[in-house]
């Protein structure tokens, strides 16, 4: 085995829920499961975890301070050190890394986890737009993506059939993946015959709306060999963002993204899996470019965020699918990439590796 | 775990908002039929910001400079079945429109009849609205052609200086089982509690599991709480005359931590408690009523009446706040 620093920080296991249109159960009890579930799979107990620190979204939950709540579900006794994130809990997962590398603790449990069908997308999503310019004209994240789209594919950055053709392979994909809502074989040329759902983008464009949670248990160093065999070692961990307002950026670029890469070490070995969190087809040329990837890198093997999307955990699920590929898959360098914000707006890149 | 029931509730968002001198003065020229960017370095931007998205520079009030009204469509998506927060309530265009004059995009609502009248590189003009008041939503849309529509009467008098955003979210919230199954204890007069495997400690009926252990628990974990208990904390409230208040005197909400248990019943009312005999420490008991029963409701809890029994003289009570 190499040796690793002591401020190395490993994945030690992760549980990921089911993702379904509609849940029966509440987002602490989603959390629930996955908390038991990361930690059994990690091999350790509540009273090992020194930090929590979850992703969620009041607006989604229909609660203000709803991760108070949901704290309940992280069995938080004797007290514990708690944080949270009104972003994905691959943000939780960045600030639970930061806070590791201070190195007075141990172990953090990460969370990501929402509700979408507690209400309306398309509603609730505006609310978190800019107040004055954007608000109040209702615009939604598929709107924010499909004007995205037009510029690439106006910009002849993909075509529509390409578009189809990543839609088919996430599908495709997803066929292995027990957690994907949307799987199956699908042909291209049906996929183009449909009709728009927002032109230029159809719904197998778009992902499905999911409910859904994810948990993530990470270590430093000495606790990671101790307490794993085969821990994963966070090897880069880096996010950037760029201006808010889409219509002034240039849509064909994804600047943030391709410094959040550099930060997180992408270029100095070769990937091998990327696990992007492309909610729309068009996205995936776009960020596999700003990443700098190869050909010949897997992207999305999972099926990824076109076969379930639950929001707040969207981007933490591309972490622990990553982490699975070297765990359980033989991959030794993966990557994981989660986003936040209207087009693209800003990046969280996390660059993986096994022993 | 099943439910079969879930509960429907509409939060609205009333926000007021200050805009400052950049996007006031933005807002106040939409008043006046005019769009107003702002140059930052070798750009122009439309919609104006505070700073330059590139340096981070300020950018003040005195560059900003009259750009459109008409302007380009640089990208668009057609919107066939509009959202309540959408603008208009008809199928409609978004479009990110770069105003002559402007380097940035615009985003805002095309009013067409179809996507068929729609493409990159447009020209487009706004419809403005004939009472405006300082919003994005003066524009009522954009439409093809040159020439502003629309509009009309005078712009605003004074600056504008603030701006309304009031938006509603409805959410549908499951009732868990257990929440079911407490609520039909108490509708029998009863309270129900949990009592934990691990820990032993018992919650109110309801709760899904052991914050403690994040053990799940379920009707197997079912115990019968007492009808008694003592009190931990209180306030009297001294009733403001808000749309809805009944109370016109002082009352009393009290904490009441059940007798052989965990349990705190929070802001509980009391029934033949002078406001001026409550006090920590003082032993009560639940009081139901029954009225609702012959119409096919259930008992209710009326709230809590002093036992008579020697107070609890624990000086801790005081620290059990939940
Ligand atoms: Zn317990």
């Amino acid at each position: 085995m190499a040796t690793h620093p002591p401020d190395d920080i490993a994945i030690i296991g992760w549980h990921v829920s089911p993702m379904i249109r509609r849940t029966e159960l509440t987002e602490a009890q989603m959390l629930l499961e996955v908390v038991n579930g990361a930690t059994a799979h990690a091999g350790i107990t509540n009273a090992d975890v020194d930090f929590t620190c979850a992703g969620s979204c009041d607006y989604v939950a229909g609660q203000a301070f709803s991760f108070v709540q949901n704290i309940d579900a992280f069995g938080a006794w004797p007290p514990k050190r708690d944080s949270h994130v009104e972003m994905d809990g691959a943000w939780a997962l960045y600030e639970a890394w930061v806070r590791l590398l201070v190195g007075d603790l141990d172990v953090a449990l990460v969370t990501g986890s929402g509700r979408s069908s507690t209400a309306d997308p398309d509603i609730v999503y505006p609310m978190e737009m800019d107040p004055y310019y954007l608000a109040p004209l209702g615009v939604d994240a598929m709107s924010f993506a499909a004007l995205q789209a037009r510029v690439l594919l106006d910009g002849g950055v993909v075509t529509e059939r390409q578009m189809a053709e990543i839609a088919a392979r996430c599908r495709r994909d997803a066929r292995a993946n027990p957690h994907a809502q949307v799987a199956g074989d699908f042909d291209v040329d049906a996929l183009l015959a449909e009709d728009y759902v927002r032109e230029p983008l159809r719904r197998h464009d778009l992902p499905p709306i999911t409910d859904g949670a994810c948990a993530v248990v990470i270590a430093r160093a000495d606790k990671a060999r101790e307490l794993c065999e085969n821990p994963v070692w966070i090897r880069g961990l880096s996010h950037c963002a760029e201006i808010h307002y889409a219509g002034l950026r240039d849509l064909r670029q994804a600047e943030s993204i391709t410094r959040a890469a550099k930060a997180a070490g992408v270029g100095d070995a070769p990937v091998e899996v990327a696990e992007l969190q492309t909610a729309f087809t068009h996205e995936e040329p776009l960020v596999a470019a700003a990443l700098g990837l190869g050909a010949d890198v897997v992207v999305n093997p999972s099926g990824g965020p076109l076969a379930a999307n639950p929001i707040m955990a969207t981007g933490l699920v591309r972490i622990a699918e990553a982490a699975r590929q070297i765990r359980d898959e033989g991959r030794h360098r993966t990557l994981a990439h989660s986003t936040s914000g209207p087009c693209l707006q800003q990046n969280l890149v996390c660059v993986l590796e096994g022993e | 775990m099943t439910t079969t029931r879930s509960v429907e509730a509409t939060i609205r968002f009333p926000y007021k908002r200050s805009l400052g001198p950049v996007m006031g003065a933005f807002m106040t020229a939409l008043t006046e039929q005019r769009f107003l960017g702002i140059r930052s370095g070798e750009r122009v931007l439309c919609p104006p910001r505070e700073w330059d998205p590139d340096t981070a520079a300020d950018l003040s009030a005195d560059d900003l400079v009259e750009v459109g009204p008409a302007g380009t469509v640089e990208s668009w998506t057609w919107v066939s079945s509009p959202s309540a927060a959408h603008p208009l309530d008809h199928p409609f265009a978004f479009a990110l429109i770069r105003l002559d004059g402007a380097d940035t995009a615009l985003l805002h609502a095309v009013d067409v009849a179809s996507p068929d009248a729609l493409s990159t590189g447009m020209r487009v003009a706004p419809r403005w609205k004939a009472e405006r008041v300082g919003h994005i939503t003066d524009v009522e849309a954009f439409v093809p052609g040159e020439v502003p529509q629309g509009g009309g009467g005078a712009g605003a008098e004074e600056p504008v200086t603030m701006m309304d955003y009031d938006a509603a979210i409805t959410y549908t919230t499951p009732v868990t089982r257990n929440e079911m199954r407490a609520e039909a204890a108490n509708a029998e007069g009863r309270f129900l509690g949990l009592e934990c495997p691990a820990c032993a400690r018992v919650y109110l009926g309801g709760r899904g599991f052991c914050p403690i252990d994040a053990l799940e628990l379920g009707p197997e974990h079912e115990v019968e709480l007492s009808q008694r208990g003592t009190i931990t904390n209180y306030t009297i409230i001294e009733p403001v005359q808000y749309p809805g208040q009944t109370e016109t005197e002082p009352f009393a909400r009290v904490h009441v931590l059940l007798d052989g248990s965990d349990v705190i019943l929070g802001y509980q009312p009391v029934v033949e408690f002078p406001v001026g005999d409550v006090r920590i420490g003082a032993r009560v008991a639940a009081v139901w009523n029954d009225t609702k029963v012959a119409s096919g409701g259930g008992i209710e809890l009326d709230g809590w009446i002093p036992t008579g029994e020697p107070d609890d003289t624990d000086p801790n009570l005081v620290n059990r706040i939940c």
